[in-house]
């Protein structure tokens, strides 16, 4: 009986040891040295985190950061629960579409106080490059490199179908047409459907032209169709020219070494600027990056310099002034970012992308020079997403696999996506 | 020594019993039963994740109703769990029937064929069913050989993607398999043998001994596969890259209630759903328990 006794009391301390251990490790965490940074990567990217982690903790003895990674759907599953639980890290990786719904929840502690207190330095920072992290005149984020959507193209296919350069700036939705026609005629190469994964990104390109943005404060932004419609119209007159590569196979999601661009099956891509390192690693031959064409009768500029990713500090940080430093760091310091080489997008203060500029290598150096293009071509970036955009992207994906499976006509599809809309952005 | 009384000794029996078995008690509670009330919970709200959730009555039940996707992942995942079952039990019941001679070589195959049972969910295999299935996949080039010359998609086609999921789930027949050997190896000989002297043959040997003695297995199978059915979720999600592509003809239930939940942040309507699909294998579960009197077979009750 004895014996039992004793091992019952061993089990019970044993259980309870956990929580008394875990009660100490947060009551450590109210040490003023100490914070929680968190991002979503890949190894590269958490490589190079780590060692500029490395390198503040170096310069500031006695610091020290604890990091969270993860895969980019894992973090926000992660992020979101936290939130819930009230213990958001000290700083964290955000993005612009889930920025504003975090701020409307007051998630996101406004950066203005450390910017007036010098801790946080946004001197050598143009305004165009920060607006992205505003809503309200208040400052939620700090923009960690710059991205701008693109077309990627392979210049050895178009010398082969006797296409001279591309003036990215000026040519239009029509030249890109009588280029993808010329193209499989004289090589047999097809175009890829216009932004498989994301098909938004390319019409809203195409509505922001017009003047008008694809989201609006309630409902969609926009009320006329027509260059909806013209989106998906210049994609079926490919199809039944052959031209175009089939939906059941394009929107089948590959990785980029599985994909039509590697394999040589389309002469084109659609991606963000800071996916072109992949890509073009992916295809393992040179490419060119352009900006998408223009409509007829242009009023605005369609593309715009959007932030990658942001630094923000949660509402409810154990640290934030410690946060704001790294922050700081991490954004202005040339010698962190010439070790991070611009793996999060084109970095934003002038005087370290202008020193950054001289010593990426060429594949870099096509994406500095493409943003650098942008920013005399650009329009201003359009308010945050909307709460229930998800489901709208989702929806737009959806219709669009309709109506270039003709499973519904492009009117139909067109009026779909403008009902259906409405409905979900309400 | 200090005598107890048998009520006290009872007590410290329990006790130590609990104490025992505490770190799964622990789990079960935090990990199992907490999370599940309160999905029952903010199934009655509207929950974002990031605000505090909002009492809605029955609104999330009602919305299901309008709810195009809510009916098309039902419509998958109906047809994917009346497709794939049945024909998963056959293939496993037939390996089994294979299986279940005396050589040694068998617990060598036996282990080969549980393979793609543990496998099943893996990124690599996601890989793999695209590469197989693709317009310039395997499957074609194979057809090619043979004289078919097809380009189909076969996983990007939204009339046939679903049945690269089924072939998926058939291929992963191992534990049903494993169900069914041991179900086989506990049919008394001597019913074989008294068969034989009697002059039945093979088929009548089949459907006469082995298939009735056989039923409590099937029956067991069929309800764990069933369930297994219904809840299908990581196939799905790693062979369409979580979006139940192409045209949602993959966007079983459970991958629509992650959508909902943890893509759109609608955790309230998210759990309302998962409450749906709990009573929907509920009752599917119901039936084949009521149904089972009538076909599965139970030595006890022959006995009366």
């Amino acid at each position: 009986m004895k014996a039992k006794n004793v091992l019952i009391t061993i089990l019970v301390t044993l259980l309870l040891l956990p929580g008394v251990l875990f009660a100490q490790a947060a009551a450590e965490k109210t040490d003023s040295n100490t914070m929680r940074l968190a991002w979503w990567g890949n190894p590269t990217r958490d490589e190079r985190t780590y060692k500029a982690v490395q390198m503040f903790e170096a310069k500031n003895p006695g610091v020290t950061i604890e990091t969270e990674t993860t895969g980019w759907s894992g973090y926000w599953d992660k992020m979101n629960t936290q939130a819930a639980a009230g213990s958001l890290p000290d700083l964290m990786q955000h993005d612009y579409a889930y920025m504003l719904q975090w701020v409307e929840r007051n998630q996101l502690a406004d950066l203005t106080p450390y910017v007036n207190q010098g801790i946080i330095d946004l001197s050598k920072i143009n305004d165009s490059f920060l607006t992205g992290g505003r809503v309200d005149g208040k400052l939620y984020g700090i923009s960690l490199g710059t991205n701008a959507v693109c077309l990627t193209y392979d210049p050895a296919v178009l010398k082969k179908a006797g296409i001279s350069q591309i003036d990215s700036t000026t040519w239009t939705w029509e030249d890109f047409e009588r280029i993808a026609i010329q193209v499989y005629q004289k090589t047999g190469v097809q175009t890829i459907p216009f932004f498989t994964t994301d098909p938004k990104v390319g019409f809203d390109n195409m509505i922001r032209q017009t003047g008008a943005s694809t989201y609006g404060k309630t409902g969609l932004g926009f009320t006329d169709p027509a260059v909806l419609r013209e989106f998906y119209a210049i994609q079926l007159r490919l199809l039944d020219a052959g031209a175009l590569i089939k939906p059941e196979t394009a929107f089948v999601t590959v990785s980029p070494e599985e994909g039509a661009m590697a394999k040589g099956d389309t002469w084109v891509e659609f991606i963000w600027s800071n996916q072109f390192v992949s890509t073009q690693a992916a295809a393992q031959r040179p490419l060119e990056i352009a900006m998408l064409p223009n409509i007829k009768n242009a009023k605005a500029k369609g593309t715009f310099l959007k932030p990658s990713m942001f630094f923000s500090i949660p509402a409810t940080a154990e640290n934030p002034e410690l946060a704001a430093k790294f922050l700081n760091y991490f954004v202005n310091d040339i010698e962190v970012n010439e070790m991070l080489m611009g793996e999060r997008g084109v970095p934003i203060p002038d005087d370290v992308r202008e020193h950054m500029a001289t010593m990426v290598d060429p594949i870099n150096k096509q994406i500095f020079d493409y943003i650098s293009l942008v920013s005399k071509n650009a329009g201003p970036i359009d308010a945050p997403d909307p709460a229930g955009s998800g489901e709208f992207l989702k929806m737009v994906r959806d219709v669009t696999q309709e109506i270039l499976m003709k499973r519904v006509s492009l009117n139909e599809g067109v009026a779909k996506i403008m009902s259906r809309g409405n409905e979900i952005l309400k | 020594m200090k005598q107890l009384t048998p009520r006290r000794r009872s007590f410290l029996n329990d006790l130590s019993g609990y104490a025992f078995i505490s770190p799964w008690l622990l789990g079960f509670i935090a990990f199992s039963i907490i999370p599940i009330l309160f999905s029952l919970y903010y199934s009655f709200t509207e929950y974002d994740i990031l605000g505090e959730p909002i009492f809605n009555g029955l609104e999330n039940f009602r919305r299901m109703l309008g709810d195009e996707l809510f009916w098309q992942s039902l419509k998958v995942t109906f047809f994917y769990a009346f497709v794939s079952v049945p024909l998963r039990l056959v293939f496993a019941f037939f390996v089994a029937m294979l299986f279940n001679r005396g050589t040694r070589a068998i617990r060598i195959y036996q282990a080969i064929y549980y393979v793609p049972s543990l496998v099943g969910g893996s990124i690599a295999i996601a890989v793999m069913w695209r590469r197989l299935f693709m317009a310039d996949g395997a499957l074609n080039a194979a057809l090619t050989k043979i004289g078919i010359v097809t380009d189909i998609s076969w996983i990007g086609n939204p009339s046939t993607a679903i049945w690269t999921l089924i072939l998926l789930a058939v291929w992963q027949f191992g534990s049903s398999m494993l169900i069914f050997l041991a179900g086989l190896r506990q049919i008394p000989k001597e019913l074989y043998e008294a068969a034989s002297i009697d002059g039945a043959n093979p088929l009548k040997k089949f459907t006469h001994i082995t298939v009735p003695q056989i039923t409590p297995v099937i029956f067991f199978n069929l309800v764990m596969q069933l369930i297994n059915g219904f809840t299908v979720f990581t196939q799905a999600f790693v062979v369409s890259g979580g979006s139940g592509d192409p045209l949602n003809s993959t966007l079983v239930y459970a991958l629509y209630l992650y959508q909902r939940a943890f893509k759109y942040y609608d955790m309230g309507y998210g759990s309302a759903l998962a409450w749906v699909l709990v009573l929907i294998i509920g009752v599917m579960t119901g039936i084949v328990f009521k149904t089972s009197n009538s076909w599965v077979f139970y030595e006890a009750k022959e006995g009366k």
